[in-house]
């Protein structure tokens, strides 16, 4: 019974091991819930010695509230540093808990970081360490990120927050690009193809629009609006918000929209309506030795208001101004499409992604002109087609009209 | 005697053949083929059907007996024993480096402050656990892991839908053919390192005349089915990350399963789907080690408990060798493309030939 | 760790009938049954018992045989032996022809082939049969010292009716259970399959308390090899006494170290015949109403009867919340610790904002707060277990608002794991056999510290473990996991997490295809 015997104490030493390392476990990689501070953007602007960034980090704070549950405030940080890991270092001597990049919504590089270049490398840090994830937005900033991230937004929310949901309602209206890590990689990547990216700017009181803010002269809203283009990380230029449009249209982007013939001058009957759904084909065509890319553009539109109707329409008039309507939607969107080729013509980069397209359609031909693409730029010939759809034209089928010859001069 | 169905043999073999090959590989072929790489996929891993075919037919000529010990009778004792070595060698090398594979996995993307040493300990404990409890229980393992590995996969796949980039599908073989066969070169190996297991796994296998044309049906199922998933895999990747990124990316999968958001709302799954990812490097690991233990047993009659744990500390011991993550995967292509690919593929074309001929000799 | 090891397959792999059982204390006993038969042996063997009726008479045939029924109060049915064996013999008999011819040699034979009616008569003629005989309620007559005697049975006593199972119950369906009554429950299962292949099978057990088992199967359903696997391990076991099926139950199960239960029970006669239908065995012991049937696999602990008396449709629902809910039972804890201490970014934004403010100047870790609470839960649960009722209700109140509200006020715990540990504690209820909610509250611990070193990692280790565990375990030869693996696709698609209308379960289940049963379990 000897043997009984060792045994016994081996298993209680066992047990005792076992206890140990389950209590013995230390840090591991281990951090309570609360112990985070979930990262929620990150700015970046240019530092004061050469070389190095502005780095602003937006942290959320939970607070505990009995009554509502939960309160979320911001805690924002701006610190100078030529890395972002050496920003995260800097900061890990003011806060007390463990920055979080899980939770990262927006990148943001404002105008001067992006003029000046080299941001990629920021980027690589959010690309490489494994918190982080590659659905997250990068956007510029009109001005300076840090400003951005340090709104007192009227909506409480916090500004990194703000923006994101601001992003993700984009669908419906279609004006700018999103743009998330993982698509501007892949951008990148394509080497023919310039990337884009979103503009945020803070909108003072006053300008477009008038609220009351909560302090003089501080802007309490945010907006996306337009797009800048970049060659390689370098700015080139902002597009104006019809190029924007119209980059929206040639890239297939347009989800919803809405649109109107406001601007249209030769028609005194405008319309305005939300685009229900859109669709871009792409087509290389060969026209006498010279290769063309088509864009056809497929769109379906619901008219919601129609201005300046001067009578009530019998049934067959009714169907014409649908008709004229849809010639007229069609022009503004040719218009906007143009604006925005003619600018691709004028910066010489090809941010449409036009080098893609013939590379998918003809990748022959573009094996021919791939190296000299650059020079192409400026004068390859692309022509557009659009076929617009009214849809429906709302729930009547008459405007609401003055008398004939009342109320006009 | 343990036993294993034909079911089992496919399902087994699909694991074994699966392990974590959509890990790797779409940077593998996508490296080589760059867009057409999905295509290179199927044919890469076709290369294992005549070969799993050749040891089959070997095995209908000597039932109940491993390729080991059919080199034996075919070559003679020492060559066998050269053999043997060899394979033994290899597969516990390999073994050992894919064990180290689940530390890298797993703290390159989602544990990285946790000890390296964890990882092994918790892939070598239920390696050795189902080592343990035989192949029948193995078997079974994989009939459950490999339907939730398959699932896991479809599920990334599927759920990564909504971040596909648009046009980055076409052109098809705008380089021609020739960077498929080059891709296909790459996958080859893959499937070399199933027919190493099933070299051992002969000896379990059921002889009859309707169970062997199953097994043979069995291979087909497998290799098609891996095949068809990992084409998947790859064209998914290509078409999110487009080819520049998937050929950067070392674990793509891995990155696609942490871009997965469910309606905006959960992100981040990768942890759920990296319990199944695990689940298939245990699997292949596993394989290892029992390829190990037959090779053990036939040539040096080595075995026991004593043995499983030798066997499991060399593993351990290899895996802490390469702790770091890109040396790793260099190895793990060296060891596939140097050693497993041209040994298992002289070794059995050997033994077939020899067999073919004996035979044939044998008549006239 | 090698020894440990060796130790733990030593202890795992012994032969089922060599393990060691209290020996039987008097061997004097014993002795005493192996003398001849007569009425005087049997007075003495059971003297100084005072529920032991001795009643001397005398018997008027050819000549004056003196008889001695030896009978126990209270086993015996006294109106039956008073009319029918009594009064006959002594009073109403008395010149009949037949009797007329009785002497000592040849009464017996006289008696049961002319005198007594009724059914259960028959002469022994051993020494051991008589004293059990007797214990077991018969009456036992002996005449003069004739080495023969008449075994009568008239039994009678007070039992429990058929009632309504309290652990098994049922919405729609059969409400009657079977009693502590073998017989009871033998004819309660006899009237439910009124078929010649209905085999019942005798067997005695236990050495003091000779408790009567049947073992019972439908011939050509069941396997044979199941069947005599089953006896032969029943024939093995050595005990002084069976109280309850409990004690066989860890005697002939596989794998006694496994927190699985290898062989299922029921409470009701319809159960039991549904499970012999489907070639399962039964073994119905004297004293308990618990049947077990042979051999058990996994999804059929999370699978009811009930199933099979509702709508298709709605059986598949119902079994999905079951496996969803045992699902729940073992992870919900230690998921919440990984996602909580590890995996932050799998919580979407907004959550992980509310579960750090719930956590906020909580004291504990999240794994500490987690097995605290589990604990709690677990004494909560216990507590209620066996109190009587109107005091049961104190307990839920206190678990409620006092472990519950008040810990979360005074910031003990946070909220989110008040809700974890209830939806943890409501899931487990709904796995039909309680056996494996046992189980699943034992493999919830491990878990969660798996999940408190290493996460997700750890709680995958865990799982595979545990499955690996399960895939090795076998229930009479039969693989636990099966149909699941190895893969019985008919199986698997007809009734395991789903159930085929009847009209589409044609065959009967296929789960019976047995491999080799080993005897020494463990395969």
């Amino acid at each position: 019974m000897k043997t009984d015997r060792s045994k016994e104490q081996k298993f209680i030493l066992i047990l005792t091991v076992f206890a140990c390392l389950l209590f013995l476990t230390g840090c591991w990689g281990k951090k309570e819930v609360e112990d985070l501070a979930p990262l929620l953007g990150i700015g970046f602007d240019v530092g004061e010695k050469p070389g190095t960034f502005l780095i602003t980090q937006q942290f959320a704070r939970p607070k505990k509230d009995s009554s509502t549950g939960s309160e979320i405030e911001d805690r924002t940080f701006s610190i100078e540093a030529s890395s972002s890991r050496e920003a995260f270092e800097k900061l890990s001597k003011v806060t007390y808990r463990t920055p979080f990049m899980g939770s990262l919504k927006v990148i943001i590089f404002s105008e001067d970081v992006a003029k000046a270049g080299g941001f990629n490398n920021m980027l690589d840090f959010a690309q490489r360490y494994a918190e982080f994830r590659r659905s997250m937005y990068l956007v510029l900033a009109k001005g300076k990120a840090q400003d951005i991230l340090n709104l007192k937004l009227r909506s409480g929310l916090i500004p990194a927050m703000a923006i994101k949901s601001n992003i993700e309602g984009g669908d419906e209206i279609s004006i700018f690009p999103t743009v998330r890590l993982g698509h501007y990689l892949t951008i990148l990547g394509t080497k023919s193809t310039a990337p884009i990216l979103p503009v945020v700017e803070s909108v003072k009181s006053g300008e477009d629009m008038e609220y009351k803010a909560d302090a003089k002269n501080e802007a309490g809203e945010i907006r996306i609006q337009s797009a800048g283009v970049m060659r390689g990380d370098n700015l080139a230029d902002f597009l104006t918000d019809e190029e924007t449009k119209g980059y929206m249209w040639l890239e297939n982007d347009v989800i919803h929209r809405l649109i109107n013939t406001v601007d249209l001058e030769e028609n005194s009957v405008k319309f305005g309506g939300q685009v229900l759904e859109s669709r871009t084909k792409y087509k290389v065509k060969t026209n006498n030795e010279k290769k063309e890319l088509q864009y056809q553009i497929k769109t379906s539109i619901a008219i919601d208001e129609i201005l300046g109707l001067k009578k009530q329409l019998s049934g067959p008039e009714w169907v014409e101004l649908v008709k004229e309507a849809e010639k007229d939607f069609a022009k503004v969107i040719e218009k906007e499409c143009e604006s925005s080729i003619k600018k691709q013509r004028e910066l010489g980069l090809d941010f449409l992604g036009i080098g893609r397209h013939i590379e998918q359609k003809n990748s022959a031909y573009w094996k021919t002109i791939k190296d000299q693409w650059e020079e192409e730029i400026a004068d390859f010939s692309v022509s557009i087609e659009v076929k617009v759809t009214i849809h429906h034209s709302g729930m009547s089928s008459s405007s609401a009209t003055n008398l004939v010859g009342e109320g006009q001069d | 005697m343990e036993r294993i169905s034909s079911h089992q043999f496919m399902v087994l073999g699909a694991a074994v053949l699966m392990g974590t090959t959509f890990l790797p590989i779409a940077s593998m072929v996508t490296g080589v083929a760059s867009r057409d790489g999905w295509m290179s996929v199927l044919p890469g891993f076709a290369v294992g059907i005549p070969y799993s075919l050749m040891v089959i037919s070997l095995l209908e000529q000597y039932p109940q007996k491993n390729l080991l010990q059919i080199s034996e009778i075919l070559l003679g004792k020492w060559i066998c024993k050269i053999i043997g070595i060899v394979y033994i060698l290899i597969t516990g090398y390999f073994g050992g480096l894919l064990l180290g594979q689940v530390g890298d996995i797993y703290q390159s993307s989602i544990m990285p402050l946790t000890p390296i040493g964890m990882f092994y300990l918790g892939g070598i404990l239920l390696v050795f656990c189902l080592i343990r409890s035989g192949i029948e229980v193995f078997a079974r393992f994989s009939e459950i892991i490999f339907p939730l590995i398959v699932i896991a996969l479809v599920l990334n796949m599927g759920l990564s839908m909504p971040r596909i980039e648009q046009g980055e599908f076409l052109p098809i073989l705008s380089e021609g053919i020739k960077p498929i066969i080059w891709g296909g070169l790459k996958v080859a190996p893959f499937a070399m390192e199933y027919i190493l297991f099933i070299a051992g796994i002969l000896t379990f296998l059921p002889t009859g005349k309707r169970e062997l044309a199953q097994l043979k049906r069995g291979v087909w199922q497998a290799v098609f089915w891996v095949g068809f998933l990992n084409t998947l895999v790859v064209l998914i990747q290509i078409l999110i990350f487009g080819p520049g990124e998937t050929v950067s990316l070392v674990y793509g999968l891995l990155v696609l399963g942490k871009m997965v958001e469910i309606s905006r709302t959960f992100a981040g799954v990768e942890s759920l789907f990296l319990g199944a990812w695990f689940g298939a490097l245990v699997i292949k690991v596993s394989a290892f080690f029992f390829t190990v233990n037959w090779g053990l047993e036939t040539v040096f009659n080595l075995k026991g408990l004593k043995w499983n744990l030798g066997v499991g500390v060399v593993f351990m011991g290899i895996a802490f060798k390469f702790k770091r993550g890109p040396v790793l995967v260099m190895e793990i292509g060296f060891v596939d493309n140097y050693l497993i690919l041209p040994f298992a593929s002289v070794w059995i074309l050997t033994l077939w030939g020899i067999s073919r001929w004996k035979k044939v000799a044998g008549i006239s | 760790m090698r020894s440990w090891l060796k130790m733990i397959k030593e202890l795992t792999i012994r032969p089922k009938g060599e393990r060691k059982v209290r020996k039987s204390p008097s061997y004097s006993i014993d002795e005493d049954l192996k003398k001849p038969l007569s009425g005087q042996t049997v007075k003495e063997i059971l003297s100084k018992s005072s529920d032991i009726v001795f009643r001397e008479f005398f018997l008027q045939g050819k000549e004056r045989i003196p008889c001695l029924l030896i009978v126990v109060d209270g086993l015996v049915d006294k109106n039956l032996l008073d009319e029918f064996v009594l009064k006959p013999l002594m009073v109403e008999l008395v010149g009949h022809p037949e009797l007329a011819k009785a002497t000592l040699s040849n009464v017996i034979d006289i008696t049961i082939q002319s005198l007594l009616p009724g059914v259960e008569i028959k002469k022994i003629s051993e020494m051991k049969d008589a004293v059990s005989s007797i214990l077991s309620g018969d009456s036992v007559i002996f005449f003069g010292d004739s080495s023969e005697a008449i075994v009568i049975g008239a039994r009678g006593w007070a039992h429990r009716g058929v009632n309504e199972p309290i652990a098994e119950s049922i919405v729609k369906g059969p409400h009657e259970g079977f009693a502590e009554t073998l017989r009871i429950n033998t004819s309660l299962l006899r009237r439910k399959i009124k078929h010649p292949s209905l085999r019942i099978i005798s067997l005695k057990l236990g050495d003091m308390s000779n408790t009567d088992l049947v073992v019972t199967y439908i011939e050509k359903i069941a396997s044979p090899d199941i069947v005599s696997e089953v006896l032969k391990r029943l024939a093995k076991i050595k005990m002084d006494s069976v109280i309850d099926v409990g004690y066989i139950e860890e005697m002939i199960e596989d794998n006694p170290y496994s927190p699985f239960p290898q062989i299922a029970y029921t409470e009701r006669p319809d159960v039991l015949a549904g499970k012999l239908l489907e070639g399962k065995v039964g073994i119905i012991v004297d004293g308990t109403p618990i049947v077990l049937v042979v051999p058990a696999i996994l999804t059929q602990f999370l699978n009811v009867n009930e199933d099979y008396y509702q709508r298709a449709m709605t059986a598949i629902l119902s079994r999905f919340v079951r496996y969803v809910g045992a699902f729940v039972a073992v992870v919900a804890p230690s998921v919440y610790i990984a996602v909580t201490t590890f995996h932050q970014e799998i919580i979407p934004t907004d959550l992980l904002m509310s579960i750090s403010a719930g956590r906020q100047g909580v004291p504990f870790p999240a794994l500490l707060e987690a097995i605290t609470m589990t604990v709690v839960l677990e004494i909560l649960q216990e507590a209620g277990l066996r109190l009587p009722k109107p005091i049961g209700q104190t307990i839920g109140i206190v678990g409620a608002l006092i472990i519950g509200d008040a810990a979360v006020n005074a910031g003990l715990v946070s909220p989110l794991m008040v809700i974890i540990i209830g939806l943890t504690a409501v899931a487990s209820y709904a796995i039909p056999y309680y056996d494996l909610s046992l189980a699943v509250r034992l493999i919830r611990f491990p878990l969660m510290i798996l999940a408190g070193i290493l996460g997700f990692f750890g709680v995958a280790v865990g799982l595979y473990a545990i499955m690996i565990h399960l895939l090795g375990l076998r229930s009479f030869g039969v693989p636990y996991t099966s149909p699941i693996a190895p893969l019985r696709i008919r199986a698997l698609l007809q009734d395991t997490f789903v159930r085929a209308p009847w009209w589409a379960l044609k065959s009967r289940p296929q789960l019976m295809d047995v491999e080799e049963p080993r005897p020494n379990g463990k395969g």
